[in-house]
């Protein structure tokens, strides 16, 4: 039998390269956001909030943590606010802040006059603290511990058991 | 009772397409035209039990019959009709179910079309060919079985399609097409193979695979335009194509077939190029299981892979398995189809020269395509780092293989089969080349001094040129003979249909082309942040907002800005971009008002509505001359109508030999 021995060898190795980079993506969610920060202690900030006040993250220490990165023209960010709004009053020893994430201060305030307010929003000029945590988009929440470590990042809106589940984890030294 | 109905058609198509495939086969090694007889019958089974089983599917959308698990996954009493039809495709198991259905068709169609002409190949093509339905048959009954029972309670209601299949009549069009293209091209590599493994490859045989792929193609064509146009009118970016990986898993298919179908004539009329044009034929067909696996497995991250199943591993099985056998089918097989007589010397101008070169820069373009695609998914997979290959990368491709393309479709046309002296090929091409040069000069004369768009406008106005001198050069001759206009114009039509069909599908080439030279380059755009009463001027246009309202339909919510318009001070019209809330799905799906004209469209998409400080935000654009490239299909269906038209002469005596029907091209 005459066989076209370059183009069997060649053939067989490209399928075999092809196949196998192919199977390689399995296992590996193309959708999921890298998540560098979990487990690593949260960068330092001194922000000025909405109202005036100044906001340092090092201050913290010791204290279970909620940052949520949010903007007012993301509309998820305005469903999960009802639940954010309620949270500081179900977790009292928790500190939430919000942190305003490429939006104008102005909308801001307005937004949260008429939407509600139970903890300070930071802005966040240049988006400084953004790019140190690596916000890849609005709404982003990261739970830090009482030792100042990130424990989770969760991209997208948050829901109550969410909460429930990670407070208790954030709390213990 | 519509489950077990459904499962029951489903495994008799297995069934069928089992048993035909190994009867097709037999009867190709046998020579048997009792068998053949046979495993057309099976054929004929598969494609009515697989096409019924598609209806019975579309019957249990149509009456939410939610003891059905596909219906319970995809359906809703609050989606009109039309929706309930095409959820059909909306999710992974109905896909599949419709890719089973839609090869049931051409399985049909391909027997129908082949019976009794070819006895040598049409046995091993229907073996080819229901070995490839037994594999879609064998997903449909098992993990991706969509006739499976819902778990007890049955629900009352569903949640209804994806949204993104809700937001736009083209996803009635663009899905479909696209696997009309996808699923079509296994029947010419079931052609292709079946001439391996008869040993035997003639014009005469060429002939139905060229139709074979011209069909799919065309679909193709069809499919990837329809989906740039869907892109553009419900993703808001304001753009039609991405490189995103599932959109160059349906071009990388368009090139391959584009580049056999000018091998093909290569093959047919100087008798070279055998093996190349089986490998492209083939490698079409495998790109289109490529594609498929990048859309349904999970694996690559796209806009449109709308499922994350666990049917990739088969799928992968499939790809090495199909992939191999063909590498096996061309390395043990390929010298049995080498014809016996030295093929005619052609010289360096010569017709096929071009599509020689032509071919290897659409093998290049697949290639390069290939890699931007694969990069980043092995990057990750074996390196643990991130990357994509974004749009720079392939548009450093895109357009130099694109450009040249181009030029060489206006350069084949011109130069014989043979060729001839290389002083007599360029004073052929003259008249084209001046056509050119004078485009060009009136376009930069017009105030387009874009040098690749001044590029673009060469190529298009030489290639238009020497296609239409094709056309126009015989009737002047006929002229002279002292026939009429319209009479030499038919005459000269009548004569060589295929080769103008050709013709006609370049058209629709170089109309696409400067459709996005101009749109592209020429894009403005810009974003603006409105209060009521307040406007933004983008060129000639004026929006003033005029604020928004919510509506409520059976299926969805939106938000709805209106805008009024003028355009060079003159009242315009209304527009009225939205935004819709499909109920379980986080973000509104946006839905841009397009304002077309033949000189260019307003594109204005809504960002995001604040209505507490009472205002949009919206993005709001112009690009020229964008709506040629939707029209633009319209001559490659027109030009692939009038290569397929039967012609009159084989319509009076149906029992023409094969051989005698090789296109005139």
């Amino acid at each position: 039998m005459k066989v076209n021995v370059p183009v069997l060898l060649g053939g067989l190795f490209i399928t075999a390269i092809l196949v196998a980079m192919l199977g390689s993506g399995f296992g590996h969610d193309p959708r999921e956001v890298p998540k560098a920060l979990e487990g690593r202690v949260a960068p330092t900030f001194s922000l000025v909030s909405t109202d005036g006040d100044p906001v340092s993250l090092a201050d913290l220490r010791g204290k279970p943590v909620i940052i949520n990165f949010w903007s007012t023209w993301c509309q998820p960010c305005r469903q999960e606010h009802p639940l954010l709004l309620m949270a500081p009053s179900q977790y009292p020893d928790v500190v939430f802040l919000g942190v305003v994430y490429a939006d104008e201060p102005a909308k801001v305030k307005a937004y949260l006059k008429s939407g509600g307010q139970t903890y300070p929003h930071l802005i966040d000029p240049g988006g400084r603290v953004s790019i140190d945590y690596g916000v890849a988009g609005v709404p982003e929440t990261y739970f830090v511990d009482v030792n100042g470590l990130v424990i989770h990042k969760e991209a997208g809106p948050i829901w109550p058991d969410l909460l429930a589940e990670l407070v208790p984890k954030m709390r213990k030294p | 009772m519509i489950s077990s109905l459904g499962i029951g058609l489903v495994l008799a198509g297995l069934f069928f397409a089992a048993i035909g495939s190994i009867v097709g086969f037999v009867a190709g090694a046998r020579r048997d035209a009792w068998l053949l007889q046979v495993a057309r019958y099976m054929a004929y089974g598969y494609g009515a039990s697989l096409i019924s089983a598609c209806l019975l599917m579309m019957y249990a959308l149509l009456i939410r019959d939610f003891s059905v698990h596909y219906v319970s996954e995809v359906g809703s009493l609050s989606v009109p009709t039309h929706i309930a039809i095409i959820s059909l495709w909306s999710s992974l198991n109905g896909s599949i179910l419709f890719w089973g259905g839609v090869l049931g068709v051409y399985v049909i169609g391909m027997v129908a079309s082949l019976r009794g002409r070819h006895p040598d190949h049409e046995p091993y093509a229907i073996g080819v060919l229901l070995a490839i339905s037994v594999f879609f048959a064998l997903l449909v009954a098992s993990i991706a079985n969509p006739f499976a029972p819902t778990e007890l309670p049955i629900p009352l209601d569903g949640p209804g399609p994806n949204a993104l299949l809700q937001n736009h009549p083209l996803m009635a069009f663009h899905p479909p097409m696209l696997y009309l293209g996808y699923v079509g091209m296994a029947v010419p590599f079931s052609m292709c193979a079946a001439a391996l493994l008869a040993g035997r490859l003639d014009a005469g045989w060429m002939a139905p695979i060229r139709t074979a792929m011209l069909v799919p193609w065309t679909f193709l064509t069809v499919g990837v335009v329809t989906g740039g146009w869907w892109s553009y009118e419900v993703l808001g970016w304001g753009g039609y194509w991405a490189w995103d990986p599932v959109e160059n898993a349906s071009f990388m298919p368009w090139l391959t077939g584009t580049a056999f179908l000018h091998s093909a004539m290569v093959m047919q009329r100087r008798g070279r190029l055998h093996n190349w044009t089986l490998a492209l034929g083939m490698a079409t067909f495998l790109l289109t299981l490529l594609g498929t696996f990048m859309t349904r497995s999970g694996v690559f991250n796209s806009v449109h892979s709308f499922t994350q199943s666990d049917i990739g591993p088969v799928f992968l099985g499939m790809i090495a398995l199909t992939f191999s056998s063909s590498v096996l089918l061309l390395a043990l097989r390929s010298h049995t189809v080498m014809p016996s007589a030295a093929p005619p010397v052609s010289k360096p101008s010569s017709r096929e020269t071009v599509m020689l070169l032509q071919n290897l820069a659409f093998a290049s373009f697949t290639f390069t395509v290939l890699v931007g695609v694969l990069y980043p998914l092995v990057m990750e997979g074996w390196f643990e780092t991130r990357v994509t290959v974004g749009q720079p990368y392939f548009d450093h491709i895109a357009v130099p293989l694109g450009t040249a393309i181009v030029f060489m479709m206006g350069v084949g046309p011109v130069l014989p089969w043979g060729g001839v002296s290389e002083a007599a090929a360029g004073r052929s091409l003259l008249p084209a080349l001046g056509a050119g040069v004078v485009a060009t000069v009136i376009a930069a004369v017009a105030g387009i001094h874009h040098s690749m768009v001044l590029l673009a406008l060469f190529v298009c106005a030489f290639a238009l040129a020497a296609n239409l001198g094709e056309y126009t050069e015989p009737v002047g001759v006929r002229m002279k003979r002292g026939e009429g206009v319209f009479t030499a114009m038919s005459n000269v039509l009548a004569r060589g249909r295929r080769r103008f069909g050709g013709h006609v599908a370049h058209l629709g080439v170089i109309v696409a082309t400067v459709a996005i030279a101009m749109s592209s380059a020429y894009k403005v755009e810009q974003d603006a942040v409105l209060t009521l009463n307040q406007s933004t001027t983008i060129g000639a246009w004026t929006a003033t907002s005029l604020g928004t309202h919510e509506i409520k339909e059976s299926n969805r919510s939106a938000t709805v800005a209106r805008f009024s318009l003028t355009k060079g001070g003159s009242d315009a019209g209304v527009i009225e971009p939205r935004l819709n809330f499909y109920p379980r799905m986080m973000e509104p799906i946006g839905t841009p008002a397009v304002r077309s004209s033949v000189a260019g469209d307003l594109y204005v998409s809504l960002l995001h509505v604040d209505d507490a400080a009472g205002v949009v935000s919206i993005r709001i654009m112009t690009m020229p001359l964008v709506v040629w490239l939707w029209v633009s299909p319209l001559f490659i269906i027109l030009g692939t109508l009038m290569a397929l038209w039967p012609e009159r002469r084989a319509l009076a005596s149906a029992s023409v030999a094969p051989a005698a029907t090789v296109e005139s091209v």
